[in-house]
């Protein structure tokens, strides 16, 4: 598994409950570094919930629990050493819904970098013109950086949220379904921003539709029932999947 | 799975299985009436060529349609793209039992030459392999079509032989050249069928394992999966 990259976040025998429920079973998972790893499989099969948990989103819940190491360079991020919101730093999360802050465009991307520290507006300038620029949006909106960020398209506003996500320079990106409310050709952009973010940063995404996990990723893992029932090289896994469980759902001809 | 998705396969496979059982019946009728110099199977044969093609167009089309419409993955990607080959192939066979039934009608004294020098060892050779491939296919057995592979080469090996005792004869008797010319065509048709045969059993192969198996070559992966489906079937 992922022999030819060096191994980013891994997970060993990781087990996770909502309250008494449990969501994931055993999971062992390497993910290399600055590769895309999409997570595929149907609604309520735990991968977002395996997403969420390497960045510890899952602490906002109450009543959840987690069994088993996931570990990011090395170190299990639910050991008592880790600071939560360092971790967050270090591993970005873009989701379904771009929701960008009531603010102007300018100020979604430096609010992250401007809440603990001070920050010179020379520098801020510099990161909210890189950051827009990584995330292709750079062209769109530099007229317009003081105007309201409400004011841009579903499939800007998403790349400015993976603008926001950037600014902070995390060393991985999560993304949890990013482009499900999107049209075809914001769609089209934002997949082509993914492929051209995996030379900086490890991106793991969750996705519903499998011709993205096909396009954009180099790894999928296929999760069903809380557990991982494949994990492959993305051409392999569409065009010989090892399991059948696998192949009945990416042929559709799941349940 | 959408059940229209699901369904179009189905009809995929089954106009596949029609236009194998219409090109095999167009070989046997032309290799018969080469054999009986029966002039009214061959012009059966030529005449329902244009029954073939019209059906290898809508195979085609079909399968452009199932891609446009549905991106099909794993063992439905296969299939369509066995769908195409197979196809492809079945068609050229069609073409070559088109032109084996031409010699029938047009050069009528080349059916006595091919009786002279037995043609016919070629002939059942090729029927048969063509034959199986389709059965193999129809049955999804890829170690039945891994079984038709080696058979291929037995056919180049008629092939020479008869190529030679051929010229041999045409050499013999100038007077055989015309005739002799034309079946030197036909033997060559003969041929090719069972490389199309050869080629619908590898893809036969790749349907039900994913593996490509020609060009073996160069191809080591190929050899490899070769031996392990022939050892399989041998348990």
């Amino acid at each position: 598994m992922a022999k030819e990259y060096p191994v980013k976040i891994e997970a060993h025998n990781f087990n996770f409950y909502y309250a008494a429920k449990q969501a994931l079973f055993g999971i062992n998972l390497s993910i290399p570094e600055r590769r895309v790893t999409a997570f595929i499989g149907p609604s309520g099969c735990g991968k977002a919930t395996f997403l969420r948990s390497m960045n510890r989103m899952n602490d906002l819940i109450d009543g959840t629990r987690s069994e088993g190491d996931m570990k990011i360079d090395g170190v299990d991020v639910y050991s008592k050493d880790v600071d939560v919101v360092t971790l967050r730093r270090r591993v970005g999360m873009v989701f379904q819904k771009s929701i960008p802050f009531p603010k102007s465009i300018y100020e979604n991307i430096t609010y992250g970098l401007t809440l603990n520290e001070k920050v010179a507006k020379a520098d801020l300038d510099q990161v909210v013109e890189s950051s827009l620029r990584k995330s292709a949006l750079w062209d769109e909106v530099k007229d317009r950086l003081h105007h309201s960020a409400q004011g841009l398209s579903g499939g800007q506003q998403q790349r400015l949220c993976i603008a926001r996500a950037v600014a902070i320079n995390p060393e991985i990106l999560l993304m949890d379904e990013p482009c499900s409310a999107l049209d075809p050709i914001s769609t089209g952009k934002v997949e082509e921003l993914i492929t051209e973010l995996k030379d900086t940063y490890t991106i793991v995404l969750v996705t519903h539709n499998m011709q993205q996990a096909g396009r954009v990723s180099d790894y999928t893992g296929f999760f069903l029932m809380g557990s991982l029932i494949e994990f492959d090289r993305t051409r392999t896994l569409f065009t010989s999947p090892a399991k059948r469980e696998t192949e009945d759902y990416i042929t559709g001809r799941f349940g | 799975m959408h059940r229209s998705f699901e369904e179009d396969l189905d009809k995929l496979r089954t106009r596949l299985i029609r236009m194998g059982s219409l090109v095999e019946e167009q070989v046997e009728f032309a290799l018969r009436a080469l054999r009986e110099g029966n002039q009214e199977l061959a012009r059966i044969v030529v005449d329902r060529d244009d029954k073939v093609d019209k059906l290898d167009l809508k195979i085609d089309k079909q399968c452009q349609r199932i891609f446009a419409l549905n991106q099909p993955v794993a063992s439905d990607l296969r299939l369509l793209l066995a769908a195409v080959k197979i196809n492809n192939e079945l068609e050229r066979i069609g073409d070559q039992a088109t032109n084996i039934a031409s010699i029938v009608l047009t050069t009528p004294n080349a059916v006595q030459l091919a009786n002279q020098i037995d043609l016919h060892r070629i002939s059942q050779a090729v029927y048969t392999m063509l034959k199986s491939s389709l059965d193999a296919f129809i049955n999804n057995d890829p170690g039945l079509a891994a079984h038709i592979l080696p058979s291929d080469s037995n056919v180049d090996h008629l092939y020479d032989l008869l190529r030679q005792e051929l010229i041999d004869a045409m050499k013999e008797d100038v007077a055989l050249v015309s005739d002799g010319a034309n079946l030197l065509l036909g033997l060559y048709d003969m041929e090719r069928m069972a490389d199309h045969a050869t080629n619908i059993a590898e893809n036969v192969i790749f349907l039900a394992e994913a593996k490509l198996v020609r060009h073996r070559a160069v191809n080591e992966e190929g050899i490899d999966l070769m031996k392990a489906i022939q050892e399989r079937d041998s348990d």
